[in-house]
């Protein structure tokens, strides 16, 4: 599936605000399953900056430098990526060779699991996510299938919305409420994971925004969403498993970046010289190049 | 203390033989003065000689000067911050460390080594990553770490070398042997200390430190100052120290090293990145920072790509790091070295990579992410100690120190072996270092007490440099083992003695008459200035108020609120007290009113114009520009300050209050002179008189308006003249009794006044004529603008003109004046990097 990509961001401020400098994680990274055709970012006011490069974990990243007072900033990413649908069986590795293999690995490049075993900003280790990562992981059982389970338990024990949590909700708190949203999620089942040993990383991306016919809407289909990418193995590799919508990830998801949470990879971020307060708009579309645009309909 | 006499004098000898038999070392310690049939070591006996030589009152009296010296240099100084007050931690135990030059050179030669080693180690995680590929290094030791920076793996750094400065914490055990206990890379401390610690004792004990040989400090830095200078490609370098600012416990230090070293101490909000580079903002616009002399933690460097919520960084330092625009003392991500994780495997990368063994060993360490390794330290718990393998572990059950296994209770031995189990990566096991002892001088006795040396290597174009010497801290408690010393205790000097006599071509000291300001190289950093603009402004407004206490006081004697030929001034100067926040309002006026508002003025912690709050601000805007003030500056505030902070019960009243008064503004004279005499004519003294001389002015002007209007009695008029030191020109001038156009013409107009309005207009315009020469200004800039409309008006008007408004609008155009100034130096926003910079 070829997908087509609009995201746009929007900062409204309510003073002028004259210098600031953001990191931007808004072009997809190639992966196993998806190719980047095309991207592109456009900032308003134009920076005086701008900086392209990767990350540590191969992620494509800006950093753009403002200077001109705005009292507003614009930035649009769009992007065409194609992906493919995910492979028919999942690896067989158990649960516990994967955690022992990745305790010993001798790599410390951006693909290995080492960076995913310990606890992060946002992904703490939680005694009581841990618990409940281990009812999905009895004696002998595959690591991909326990990541499954772990999604659909997720999914079922919490809420989702959308009020109950913010970026800054520690997951304590989320784990107390059993509400949250697709980031609190992904940090919960990363949490959990870690806590058994097993590399589990966080992956931002986009849902396609309307389901193929006769299915429903995914869940965080309107906004930038959040799943994990589980180790399993050195033969199985990364796997998306959404706890969101208790599915494992597919072709309807489309990778934005994959860090160790969200602190790694948040789509902006950076430092803006503001005294006075901020109004976030963000909007997503991702629509198969195969479907018509909805200007083509209305027209 | 009198030299060693060359004829055995019989009062010393016994007084030796008491000091030696008096001396008892710790069963099963080694100790550096004695050996172990209790018999002095030899390079220990002018030590001795030297205490036995003089009567412990003279003993005593030496090693205060090393106190007074400490506390005049501001090593005591008091960091202010909401109240709270920090001391600074490591005060001076009087008796040095005394270690000979070849067994100095043997410990020299471990720490090159291991500083070599380290070097390349950090290189290597930060590179290629071949070690871990090669399974020499687990990944999970260096992933592990809260100190593995991830944006900067691959950055190559500006001149290739990551680790430039390297301290080793270093114990002697029982067999003499030194160990490594720990390894200092992200931003080594105490350098600062162990200058210090030199510079007071060997004023205490010159003979002594004469007659030993004791090698000299001076040339390290020397050429540690030289290796990063020789970083830059431009000859004018500019060397920065960042600093996290004056709340960090060692902040004495970065001033010090900064003042000692010519280094500009900044805070991450001086420096700005543009187009990667670094620059400083100055007064004179955006300059350009070659080399960063890095005391902040790397984590904190950059809130854009390391941690977000960091307050103290630069914005864009890791961009600029990867242009190789700076080079950072040290590289950002250096303190991954730091892991205890790490020391377990550094034996064999030692012999992997150098294909030598470890000169120094490091103390025994089991990093329990290893299976094998694991179950060791569960099975051997009570002989080890447990520590955190990384500076930061999750859910780790005791501190940052390490704890010995055998001093655990069994609920917290049963929650360290179930941490082991679920997270050993996290931990390692340690052998416990029995230290050796030194002794330190007690009520005229000297006593055994164990401690660690923290010893310093720099990287030089000519290879690795050793501190001959180091800050070596004694621990309180008698304790030998090595954990203790994590819990404080006093710090030692320590002596490297030669057999030779010593080179004494590069000096330490300060020269006499130095001037209070550095010469810095270039520009003032805007911070610098602003503060240096309040701590003036603010001074001046505490002189103000204790000259208005003063004058009151006087007046108190001879009049009351209600009575005497004075009191419509007495009345008008608490109304001046009032009206800017000295003192309450005084309405109505009753019997006493005069006495609760002078004690309000000098003391009061609710009365914002207080001048107790007053001084708080002029300590804290010092505070932050110390590596600016000369010691005799920083002891004249503290001194000017602290009798306000809690005053004794007997120094209320009015006679007291006269007292203190006339005190503080005597010290204040002393500061001013100070700076009048000792500070460089360099922008600095010029931001702090532009301070002054806004605030005399406008004060002034507020006296004048308040104390000769056209209704002011006799008794105002001769206030005014005593506020403003004008009593004797007057008289000596005009043969009758005050009369307002004369005193106003004597206090506003009269330009040969030093305390007139136009004398400080006059100064002003010096002042802003002298800052002209900075780039990028203007023909006549607002400040200028300002000054010239002011001068013009007070020279062209007419003294049968000036009325209240008159004086008004002049300290209107004074406040006006301070807010330009602030506008042009201090706020740098959307001012362009200076690319085309010349030599400055």
């Amino acid at each position: 599936m070829i997908y087509e990509i609009d995201h746009v961001t929007t900062y409204d401020y309510a003073g002028r605000v004259g210098s600031s400098r953001c990191l931007l994680h808004l072009e997809p990274r190639n992966d196993a399953r998806q190719t980047v055709l095309a991207s592109s970012v456009e900032v308003d006011p134009a920076p005086v900056e701008m900086i392209v490069g990767h990350d540590f974990f191969g992620n494509a990243m800006r950093i753009v430098r403002l200077a001109e007072l705005h009292a507003r900033l614009d930035i649009r990413a769009r992007s065409r990526v194609a992906v493919a649908p995910a492979g028919p069986s999942a690896p067989a590795t158990t649960w516990e060779h994967v955690r022992d293999e990745a305790a010993v690995i001798a790599n410390l490049g951006p693909d290995s699991p080492v960076h995913h075993i310990f606890p992060s900003r946002y992904a703490p280790l939680l005694p009581a996510a841990t618990d409940i990562a281990r009812a999905s992981f009895p004696p002998g059982r595959s690591a991909a299938e326990g990541a499954r389970d772990l999604a659909i338990r997720i999914h079922g024990g919490f809420a989702y919305d959308p009020d109950a949590t913010e970026v800054s909700t520690p997951l304590r708190e989320v784990l107390a409420s059993r509400r949250g949203v697709c980031q609190d999620f992904a940090h919960l089942m990363i949490s959990g994971l870690r806590g058994l040993g097993i590399p589990a990383a966080y992956v931002s991306g986009y849902l396609r925004t309307r389901p193929p016919p006769g299915r429903e809407r995914l869940v965080g289909a309107d906004a930038t969403h959040a799943w994990v990418a589980v180790w399993c193995g050195r033969d199985g590799g990364w796997i998306g498993f959404d706890p969101t919508n208790a599915i494992a990830a597919g072709e309807d998801h489309v990778i934005l970046a994959r860090g160790r949470d969200y602190g790694d990879v948040s789509p902006v971020s950076g430092v803006v010289l503001a005294s006075s307060g901020q109004r976030l708009s963000v909007s997503v579309d991702v629509r198969p190049v195969e479907e018509p645009s909805p200007q083509a309909l209305a027209g | 203390m009198r030299n060693a006499a060359s004829q055995p004098d019989p009062v010393a000898q016994a007084r030796l033989h008491a000091l030696v038999d008096g001396y008892r070392p710790l069963a099963g310690t080694r100790d550096e003065m004695v050996d172990a049939s209790g018999r002095p070591r030899r390079h220990w006996e002018p030590v001795l000689a030297a205490l036995a030589a003089g009567r412990r009152s003279e003993i005593d009296a030496a090693f205060a000067i090393a106190d007074r010296h400490q506390q005049d240099s501001g090593v005591y100084y008091r960091v202010y911050d909401h109240g709270e007050s920090k001391e600074r931690a490591w005060p001076l135990s009087h008796l040095p460390l005394v270690i000979p030059e070849n067994e100095w050179a043997a410990i020299g030669a471990g720490l090159i080594q291991r500083a070599a080693l380290l070097d390349t180690i950090l290189t290597d995680i930060y590179g290629e990553a071949t070690l871990v590929r090669d399974g020499a290094l687990p990944a999970a030791v260096i992933a592990g770490s809260p100190d593995f920076l991830r944006p900067v793996v691959g950055v190559v750094p500006r001149g290739g070398r990551m680790l430039q400065v390297y301290a080793a914490d270093l114990g002697r055990g029982p067999d003499g042997r030194w160990w490594v206990l720990g390894d200092r890379a992200q931003a080594p401390s105490g350098m600062g200390y162990a200058l210090e610690n030199r510079i007071a004792l060997s004023r205490a004990l010159p003979e002594l430190y004469g007659r030993m040989n004791v090698l000299r400090l001076a040339p390290f830095f020397q050429a540690w100052r030289g290796a990063l200078a020789a970083q830059a490609d431009r000859a004018n370098s500019r060397i920065a120290l960042l600093s996290p600012g004056p709340l960090n416990e060692t902040y004495f230090e970065h001033a010090y090293l900064s003042r000692y070293l010519g280094f500009l101490l900044v805070e991450g909000g001086d420096l700005t990145v543009r187009d990667g580079a670094v620059y400083v903002r100055t007064i004179g616009g955006l300059k350009r920072v070659d080399v960063v002399v890095r005391r902040l933690d790397s984590e904190f460097a950059d809130p854009v790509e390391l941690e977000p919520s960091s307050q103290i960084g630069v914005p864009g330092l890791v961009q600029a790091v990867r242009a190789q625009s700076v080079a950072l003392a040290n590289a950002l991500g250096a303190g991954v070295l730091e892991s205890r994780a790490l020391l377990g495997f550094l034996p064999a990368l030692s012999r992997r990579l150098t294909g030598e063994d470890l000169l120094l060993p490091n103390v025994g360490t089991w990093w329990c992410g290893q299976q094998a390794e694991r179950e060791h330290v569960a099975d051997a718990l009570d002989r080890l100690a447990l520590a955190p393998a990384f500076s930061r572990v999750e859910g780790w059950p005791f501190g940052p120190v390490p704890v010995a296994g055998a001093g655990l209770d069994s609920r917290q031995r049963a929650a360290a072996l179930d941490f082991l189990e679920s997270s050993g990566r996290g931990v390692v096991g340690q052998d416990i270092v029995r230290l050796s002892t030194m002794p330190v001088w007690r009520e005229g006795r000297l006593e055994p007490r164990p401690f660690t040396l923290r010893a310093y290597v720099v990287a030089t174009p000519d290879g690795w440099e050793v501190l001959p010497g180091g800050f070596c801290r004694v621990a309180e408690s008698q304790d030998p083992r090595a954990l203790s010393m994590q819990l404080g205790g006093r710090s030692a000097d320590v002596w490297i003695t030669s057999e030779r006599p010593v080179d004494l071509s590069v000096t330490l000291l300060p020269q006499p008459g130095a001037p209070v300001v550095r010469r810095v190289i270039g520009y003032l950093p805007s911070r610098a200035a602003e503060n240096l603009f309040w701590l003036g402004r603010y001074l001046e407004r505490a002189e103000a108020t204790l000259r208005v206490v003063r004058c009151l006081a006087g007046l108190s004697v001879e009049n009351s609120e209600t009575n005497g030929p004075a009191r419509e001034a007495l009345f008008r100067l608490l109304d001046l007290l009032g009206a800017w926040g000295a003192a309450p309002v005084p309405t109505p006026l009753l019997r006493g009113t005069t006495t609760a508002a002078i004690e309000a003025s000098l003391f009061g912690a609710g009365q914002p114009g207080s001048v107790r709050r007053l001084l708080e601000e002029v300590r804290r805007t010092a505070s932050v520009i110390r590596d600016r003030l000369s010691p005799d500056a920083v002891r004249a505030l503290a001194a000017l300050a602290n009798p306000f902070d809690h005053p004794a019960d007997h120094q209320r009243g009015p006679g007291a209050s006269l007292e203190m008064a006339e005190h503080a503004l005597r010290i204040i004279a002393a500061f001013s002179g100070l700076a009048q005499e000792n500070m460089n004519r360099l922008s600095g003294w010029r931001f702090l008189e532009i301070g002054r001389r806004i605030e005399r002015g406008v004060l002034t002007g507020r006296f004048v308006r308040r104390l000769a209007d056209r209704d002011a009695p006799p008794s105002c008029l001769d206030a005014l003249l005593e506020l403003t030191d004008s009593q004797i020109t007057y008289r000596a001038r005009y043969l009758m009794g005050a009369q307002r156009l004369p005193v106003v013409d004597l206090v506003a107009l009269d330009d040969g006044n030093p305390r007139s309005i136009a004398f400080q207009v006059a100064r002003l315009r010096d002042h802003l004529a002298g800052l002209s020469d900075l780039p990028n200004h203007a023909e006549l800039d607002v400040p200028q603008k300002i000054v010239l409309q002011l001068s013009t008006a007070l020279k062209v008007i007419d003294i049968s003109d000036v009325e209240t408004e008159t004086v008004l609008s002049v300290e209107n155009r004074l406040m006006d004046l301070s807010n330009e100034i602030t506008q042009r130096f201090f706020t740098q926003a959307g001012v362009a990097a200076d690319g085309a910079e010349d030599a400055s």
